[in-house]
């Protein structure tokens, strides 16, 4: 089957011929005595990069720590398609999502059964929001193809305006300048952005049918819901690592690194060292600060620091509530620290998984007014818990394993590194 | 040290009108419970008062009353963020226009005015913040309490 899918996309045969070398494969068995010759190893290293941003009205939005890369999107079945540069890749959410303004793909708003739009909305801890419809759009990333893949347009003019459970409390981010990005790519732990949740019940403020008198809040099947490309691949569908290259204290004004579709699929993403702990059905574990354990601890592309505790707890100041480096820490010197993530072992046997991780938190007010834009040392409260943000990538190779998806390491989901 | 616990009750609430929550009448937590289709727990703590409004969709929210009966706190954990219109009532506008004027992009939400202190943080799936006004904290009664 996935042979088949595989060939019927024009595009991706091209893409074929860009494909590295076949790596761990050779025969494979099917039955006693039958073997077969799987197909050669697609390319599995798409480029990301840390920079100023996209351009908008002729300047670079120079937002920090933002990790990009490019996306390729489809008409799905056709060599019809569009690049779409400086997109954010973010480990905390699900789903493409890419402002309207940018597409220029001519495709029809996905509908549900009584063949009304689907609405979808996304809202961010910052309390920033987005709002707009599905289409379903080929994903193509190095050369992994994803067909027909639901995404999300950001806000058409030619769409309903955002119900006021999406909106009412929060703050749109639905332009490049306002999301810093020309979308944003969520290829987290899970395979959807809602998950069964949103196919069983209808929670506010996530799917809605919009039909012309108004969208109401709406259950959506899984399949009809913003997808993680990832997982929808062919292969080297189940995970993804994010490999950087670490900074300087006074930070960097780039850097670039890459993404490798599958673990332990191809000889370019294999574990090696790695150790993976596992995550629970909201994505979040245990980090373990001074002895004390913090339940609902994440890691996440998509957050530009260390987020972790609070200044009493920590003895870091924060910066002056009026400065623009407020929400970080400001300490006279860098000081250092280490905490104990664990979760369980994603092989479901023995005993869960603990590692250790140092980090330094340095003053963040001189640091955002220099040139840099990337940083390993900036961080700021987050009382109860740890936000292992774009720091905590640097330096590293982190795998994500995705919900529901086997691995060498074990069974989605999970963090690897 | 422990505090003590009562499960006072346990209900749920036909559909009324939304009601203002932070710095608002204990009233207004009724009316929020409702307009969040969501059952409530009300547990007595040495001091102040919690009612817990536990959401169909996992969405847990905790507002704290005071002896004399106003919300002087607010906080929430679940797979989405609360209507924080409905929850922080006004004081929202204050939230809002505070990261407004920062660069609060893709970091932890946090505010911490002379008397409102809000933060906002998780990820898809699993949000958790708070809220509360100084002025408005019971006697003996520390932030820590809201979370």
């Amino acid at each position: 089957m996935r042979l088949v899918r595989w060939r019927q996309s024009a595009t991706a045969v091209l893409l074929m011929s860009l494909a590295a070398c076949s790596a761990g494969s050779g025969s494979g068995r099917i039955g006693s005595g039958v073997t077969t010759t799987p197909p050669p190893a697609v390319n599995n290293v798409q480029p990301v990069v840390m920079d100023y941003g996209p351009i908008v009205n002729g300047q670079s939005v120079g937002v920090n720590n933002s990790l990009y890369t490019t996306v390729t999107i489809c008409v799905p079945g056709t060599i019809t398609c569009q690049s779409i540069d400086h997109v954010l890749v973010d480990t905390g959410s699900t789903g493409l999502r890419i402002p309207a303004s940018l597409v220029m793909l001519s495709v029809p708003y996905l509908v549900d059964t009584g063949n009304n739009p689907i609405g979808n909305c996304v809202q961010y801890a910052d309390t920033t929001y987005q709002w707009g419809p599905l289409v379903k759009v080929d994903v193509q990333m190095a050369g992994e193809v994803a067909s027909a893949v639901p995404i999300q347009i950001i806000s058409p003019t030619n769409f309903a305006a955002a119900p006021a459970s999406c909106s009412a409390g929060g703050t749109p981010a639905q332009t490049v300048a306002d999301l810093g990005a020309n979308g944003i790519l969520g290829v987290g732990l899970f395979r959807q952005d809602c998950g069964s949740a949103c196919a069983t019940s209808a929670p506010p403020a996530v799917y809605f049918s919009c039909p012309t008198t108004g969208c109401i809040t709406a259950s959506v099947p899984l399949a009809s819901q913003l997808q993680n490309p990832v997982w929808m691949f062919p292969q080297d569908n189940n995970g993804l690592a994010i490999i950087l290259p670490q900074v300087g204290a006074a930070g960097s004004v780039s850097l670039a690194g890459s993404m490798i579709f599958g673990i332990g699929t191809q000889s370019n993403n294999g574990l090696v060292g790695a150790q993976a702990q596992g995550a629970d059905s909201g994505g979040d574990f245990t980090t373990t600060f001074n002895g004390i354990a913090h339940s609902g601890s994440f890691i996440d592309s998509g957050s530009s620091g260390y987020f972790f505790l609070d200044s009493s707890t920590t003895g870091l100041p924060d910066c002056a509530a009026n400065s623009h480096a407020n929400g970080f820490y400001c300490p006279a010197s860098p000081v250092s620290f280490s905490a104990i993530n664990s979760g369980p072992n994603p092989k479901g046997t023995g005993v869960p998984i603990s590692i250790n991780v140092a980090f330094s938190i340095a003053n963040a007010l001189p640091l955002i007014d220099s040139p840099s834009v990337v940083f390993n040392n900036i961080g700021g409260p987050n009382s109860g818990s740890f936000d292992w943000g774009i720091p905590f990538f640097l330096g590293r190779t982190v795998f994500v394993g995705i919900e529901g998806q086997a691995s060498p390491a074990g069974t989605g989901p999970y963090w690897a590194y | 040290m422990r505090n003590e616990l009562f499960l006072l009750s346990i209900l749920a609430m036909a559909a009324s009108p939304a009601g203002a929550t932070l710095g608002g009448s204990a009233e207004s937590v009724v009316a929020d419970q409702s307009n969040l289709h969501a059952k409530r727990a009300v547990v007595e703590r040495r001091g102040y008062t919690v009612h817990e409004i536990s959401r169909d969709d996992g969405t847990l929210i905790r507002e704290y009353v005071t002896p004399a009966g106003k919300v002087f706190g607010v906080s929430w954990t679940g797979p989405t963020i609360p209507d924080l219109a409905q929850l922080l009532g006004p004081y929202n506008t204050e939230f809002q226009n505070t990261l407004r004027s920062k660069s609060a992009r893709r970091k932890v939400a946090v505010v911490r005015n002379p008397d409102l202190v809000v933060e906002s943080a998780g990820h898809s799936r699993a949000f958790h913040g708070r809220a509360y006004l100084n002025s408005m904290l019971p006697g003996g009664v520390t932030e820590d309490a809201v979370k």
